[in-house]
């Protein structure tokens, strides 16, 4: 299979679930996709040998693009799935759920920016500190940094230990 | 980016059946930083997210900023990349692997390994000037060129390098101590290698074939012959293999490119910075970096996203760990080779006594060098090297 034939497939076998393909050149394929179909074509790259790269957060005024990069290693190209969180609600269901290489990184968008990962199996939060205010987003375009009260101090002072008793406590 | 790393492993005895990673204390905001620089100010920054990767990132950067104006830099710029991406790589892995020898308690693997990286770390500083943070990737080529008449000084450092290496090979390879130690640890199944999407030596040592330099070439990868080193067993000791072989390949890369290169431009800049988006990927000596960078046409990026390697090889931690013992966790994180300032320290909680503590360090490390003591003990070993 060539980079051709990968990106017919994907058009054949997606078709409906897809809203554009754009080949920026021979080595970057970008699809533009429904929100609600955006699980489906994540699951449908990274069974037929896509690797999640990562996946890039970018605020744009009136929702929060989430675009998953998927390499295809042998075929020397990488499709890149551009979907859409909506403000306020900024929803999206978790591709984490499918394979557990996108846990960190979607954990990561929403810490920075604010999406919500539905049905995320452990969306707790990875890059703020624990103190760090609750709706604040750090790579939101209209975030400022004087306005937010920065303590100065990176992590908690136990060092999570008390969520982990309070674990145990439960069992 | 987003190291110093916290660990928690919930014991029974002393199997870990359990592990939760917290990261992020040192988040540096780099990517919300590159958004009021220029792109020309963005490789220099870049160049900052890590001391040992200091010609990755740029170089990914380069290849991200060169997509989305679709240019490609002069010849003799791509053999320059190159070369100092590969001084990069053969310096790296003997630092992981003096590491490892030092946590196993072998210090002399640790003091061989150091003294002949410190050659290539005087190589990098007479090319670009500086040890480390080389400041020589940019836009559309290299700052700053290799004089023609310095090369046949590079041959011979690079010579002098590889004989070293290859004792330092075979005696890490045949040493009887580190097979019994480094084998059959930290597995990493091929299936899990895919499902926690891994990269680098940690994926090619679990019999996955990535390496961007060969998938996508960039630089100039695709004008020299070398191979894609891996090995199919997934455990420590095919890491350590993995990455030792792959410092023969960088200097094979090396000595094609001295070859090969002519004199030549080495700066093709662009006019100006289109509209749009562009992904760049490189090869680090821990995996791939992976840059994307959106531009609305002015002289500032919309969003500069930057993923680290071992922001995706950490999580596969969690299926490598769980099962192993205590005294092995600290190898198995060290095999991915993440930072190693990320290791500071290890809460522990034995599930059974509910009791919990915090291992530091220094505790792990000496539970690694008494576990090695306790197999030369099992196994009979005898060697001069081992003297605990």
């Amino acid at each position: 299979m060539n980079r051709d034939q990968l990106v017919k497939q994907i058009d054949n076998d997606l078709g409906s679930k897809v809203a554009d393909v754009f080949r920026r050149n021979a080595k970057r394929v970008y699809l533009t996709v429904e929100p609600e179909n955006s699980l489906a074509v994540n699951r449908y790259l990274f069974e037929h040998g896509g690797r999640l790269a990562t996946a890039t957060g970018v605020d744009c005024r009136d929702w929060i693009e989430v675009c998953y990069h998927y390499c295809f290693d042998p075929l020397n190209v990488v499709v890149t799935v551009k979907t859409r969180a909506y403000k306020p609600a900024c929803e999206l269901d978790s591709v984490a759920t499918v394979f557990p290489g996108a846990n960190f990184i979607e954990r990561e968008i929403q810490d920075l920016l604010g999406a919500k990962f539905l049905n995320h199996p452990d969306p707790r939060r990875l890059i703020l500190a624990d103190d760090w205010p609750e709706g604040v987003y750090p790579l939101r375009k209209d975030y400022h940094h004087e306005a937010h009260v920065n303590t100065g101090r990176a992590v908690s002072p136990d060092h999570g230990r008390a969520r982990v008793l309070s674990a145990l406590r439960r069992g | 980016m987003e190291e110093p790393e916290f660990f928690q492993l919930f014991v029974e005895g002393e199997r870990v059946v359990d592990v939760d990673v917290r990261l992020s204390y040192n988040h540096r905001g780099m990517e919300k930083r590159c958004e009021t620089l220029t792109y020309d100010q963005i490789p220099l920054l870049l160049a900052r997210i890590c001391g040992i990767c200091s010609a990755s990132h740029p170089m990914a950067c380069a290849s991200a900023l060169e997509d989305l104006c679709g240019i490609e830099a002069p010849p003799r710029a791509q053999y320059i990349r190159s070369i100092i991406c590969e001084l990069e790589r053969i310096h790296s892995h003997l630092l992981w692997v003096g590491l490892a020898g030092h946590f196993i308690g072998y210090n002399t693997v640790f003091m061989w390994a150091w003294r002949y990286r410190e050659p290539v770390l005087d190589l990098c500083e007479k090319i670009t000037g500086n040890r480390n943070h080389y400041e020589n990737f940019k836009l559309g080529g290299c700052r700053r060129d290799i004089p023609q008449e310095a090369i046949p000084e590079i041959l011979e450092c690079v010579n002098a390098v590889e004989k070293p290496l290859t004792m330092l090979t075979k005696a890490v390879l045949d040493d009887p101590v580190l097979g019994v130690r480094l084998k059959g640890i930290g597995i990493l199944s091929e299936t899990d290698g895919r499902r926690y999407c891994v990269t680098g030596p940690t994926a090619r040592g679990s019999n996955l074939p990535i390496d961007v330099r060969r998938d996508e070439p960039y630089a100039a990868y695709d004008w020299v012959k070398w191979d894609v080193i891996t090995q199919p067993q997934g455990d420590v000791f095919a890491k350590a293999v993995v990455r030792l072989l792959e410092t023969y390949e960088s200097i094979k890369i090396i000595r094609q490119c001295l070859e090969k290169m002519e004199p030549g431009e080495i700066d093709n800049e662009p006019r100006s910075i289109p509209e749009g988006e562009g992904i760049g990927h490189a090869e680090a000596p821990r995996g791939e970096t992976f840059h994307y960078v959106r531009s609305d046409g002015t002289n500032y990026p919309i969003r500069y996203k930057c993923r680290a390697p071992t922001f995706v090889n950490l999580p596969s931690f969690k299926a490598t760990v769980v099962g192993a013992e205590l005294a092995d966790a600290m190898l198995i994180v060290a095999a991915m080779d993440p930072c190693y300032s990320c290791t500071e320290r290890m809460a522990v909680v034995d599930r059974r006594r509910h009791t919990e503590g915090v291992l530091t360090m220094k505790d792990l490390l000496r539970m690694s060098h008494e576990r090695t003591a306790r197999l030369i003990q099992r196994h009979g070993i005898r060697s001069a090297q081992w003297e605990s």
